[in-house]
């Protein structure tokens, strides 16, 4: 058995014998070795192009081919995110009083819980999904569609799973590399993982399904959601992001930095539990780097 | 047997007193306790941050900064591989202007004290003399953040934001715009010094 094969099967009993659940990890298990083998290109290409590559551990410069387009469309988005969206993010985060946030948050929340249920059967974590679609239950029913998040006081905690942190989870690479980095146009910083991830996601998002399929105004009923959640995750990082650009000289480059940093983080909180020593390992290689 | 045993007590006996006559010698080189550095340093900030408001903030954090941060190192590794080619003044005036920088981005982001607090989880000690220690800073709403430092020669020579290290975050930014203004670190330097005396 190779490194990459025991990062697909971890020994998940049951897991194996699922017909469905086998064919989606075979989907994930293709996704997942396209990236390996485009890091194993670029680790080559930086060997033949940069040369100098070797005794960094990756974790310092993010892959960036499509730079010059990503900052294209940085700038872009930056100059809609002054004019129109955080304006509006700042209004909804100071006018909009903090028990309507608060519901807005829980509906739109519960609304993804399928999701992060079907993810969390794809990492191999059935019995948390099983918790997930009991919260969903609950919080649909006695939380009034969700916008009562009441399964939480029944001691359900919630998580919060998406395609990119399972892709990331089975790939045998550092979570630091997610492929090339990516700028999407209005969503904001991505990579190849995380950007096929929110594809997924997107494909199998039952509500997505649902209303597409019984032909109720879908577009407006998916636009309003995914409109809502983006004023509502704007202005939860109204701080942060303010702050990184106010004490940066290369916003472009902070930003690709932490965002790439802290997705690897949410990665490796899910590998932590089968392999935290091969973080720490990395760390002391880091702090030999330097 | 006995003859056997003895030896083994000698040995031991002289094993100890390896240990106790190298004591002394090592005394003054023991660690303090990381966990006790991390716990005192946010005692010492979230103080100032409780009595100092503008120019005295900025200036106690940056006492706090240039006695219980590692800034050299920190600042060595930002600048990563151009380290080596910046001159010897120009490291002198970087390091400088990374700090006044640092505190005056720290003086700003705290505001008003909000009733955070600090509180210590695990101690990892590592093999390269580096120890992590993890902590979460809780707030009187929402969640705690996840806060984690690295400690170096009882100095601190890191610190995650939610996994986001500040010396990897800063050491993107100062690479980006080195490369993007000739390579060279002078324009870097220049650009830091003009934001800290704005």
């Amino acid at each position: 058995m190779t490194v990459a094969s025991r990062f697909f099967w971890p020994g998940v009993p049951g897991q194996r014998n699922h017909p469905g659940s086998a064919l989606m990890i075979g989907v994930t298990r293709a996704i997942a070795a396209s990236i390996r083998r485009s890091v194993v290109a670029v680790a080559l290409a930086g060997t033949v192009v940069g040369g100098c590559a070797s005794g960094d551990t990756g974790a310092a410069e993010v892959w960036d081919p499509l730079e010059t387009p990503n900052r294209f469309i940085f700038s872009i988005n930056r100059a809609v995110d002054i004019i129109a969206f955080r304006p509006l993010a700042v209004m909804y985060r100071d006018l909009v009083p903090d028990r309507a946030q608060t519901g807005v948050r829980n509906l739109l929340d519960n609304l993804g819980e399928p999701v992060t249920a079907i993810n969390e059967v794809f990492q191999g974590d059935p019995n948390r999904a099983a918790t997930t679609m009991a919260r969903f239950l609950v919080n649909s029913t006695i939380g009034v569609a969700g916008i009562f998040d009441v399964a939480s006081s029944f001691g359900l905690e919630r998580t919060k799973e998406d395609f990119g942190k399972t892709i990331g989870l089975w790939a045998g690479v550092e979570p630091e590399n997610g492929g090339f980095y990516l700028m999407l146009p209005a969503y904001g910083p991505s990579n190849a993982r995380d950007a096929t991830g929110l594809m997924m996601d997107y494909l199998v998002d039952p509500f997505r399904i649902l209303t597409f399929n019984l032909a109720i105004d879908w577009d407006v009923w998916q636009i309003g959601r995914y409109g809502l959640n983006a004023v509502d995750y704007r202005s939860r990082t109204i701080f942060a992001l303010d702050d990184l650009e106010k004490n940066s000289v290369d916003y472009y480059a902070a930003l690709r930095s932490a965002y790439t940093q802290s997705r690897a983080d949410q990665i490796r909180e899910k590998r932590e539990k089968t392999n935290a020593r091969a973080e720490l390992e990395r760390r002391d290689n880091l702090a030999l780097v330097r | 047997m006995p003859k056997l045993a003895s030896r083994r007590v000698a040995l031991q006996l002289a094993a100890i007193a390896a240990i106790f006559s190298a004591m002394p010698v090592a005394g003054p080189a023991v660690a303090a306790d990381p966990a006790q550095i991390v716990q005192s340093t946010a005692q010492q900030v979230i103080e100032i941050v409780k009595t100092k408001t503008g120019a005295d903030r900025q200036a106690a954090i940056l006492g706090v900064l240039k006695t219980n941060f590692d800034m050299q190192a920190m600042g060595r590794s930002a600048l990563g591989t151009h380290w080596n080619q910046a001159t010897e003044s120009e490291r002198t005036r970087f390091l400088e202007a990374v700090a006044t920088a640092e505190a005056k981005a720290y003086s700003e982001r705290f505001g008003q004290y909000g009733g955070q607090t600090l509180t210590i989880g695990k101690v990892t000690p590592r093999a390269n003399g580096v120890t992590i220690v993890e902590s979460r800073l809780n707030q009187t709403t929402g969640q705690p953040i996840k806060l984690e430092w690295e400690v170096r020669n009882d100095r601190i020579s890191d610190v995650k934001v939610e996994g986001v290290s500040m010396v990897m975050t800063r050491r993107s930014d100062f690479n980006s715009y080195i490369q993007n203004n000739g390579g060279k670190v002078e324009p870097l330097v220049r650009e830091l010094e003009a934001r800290a005396a704005r």
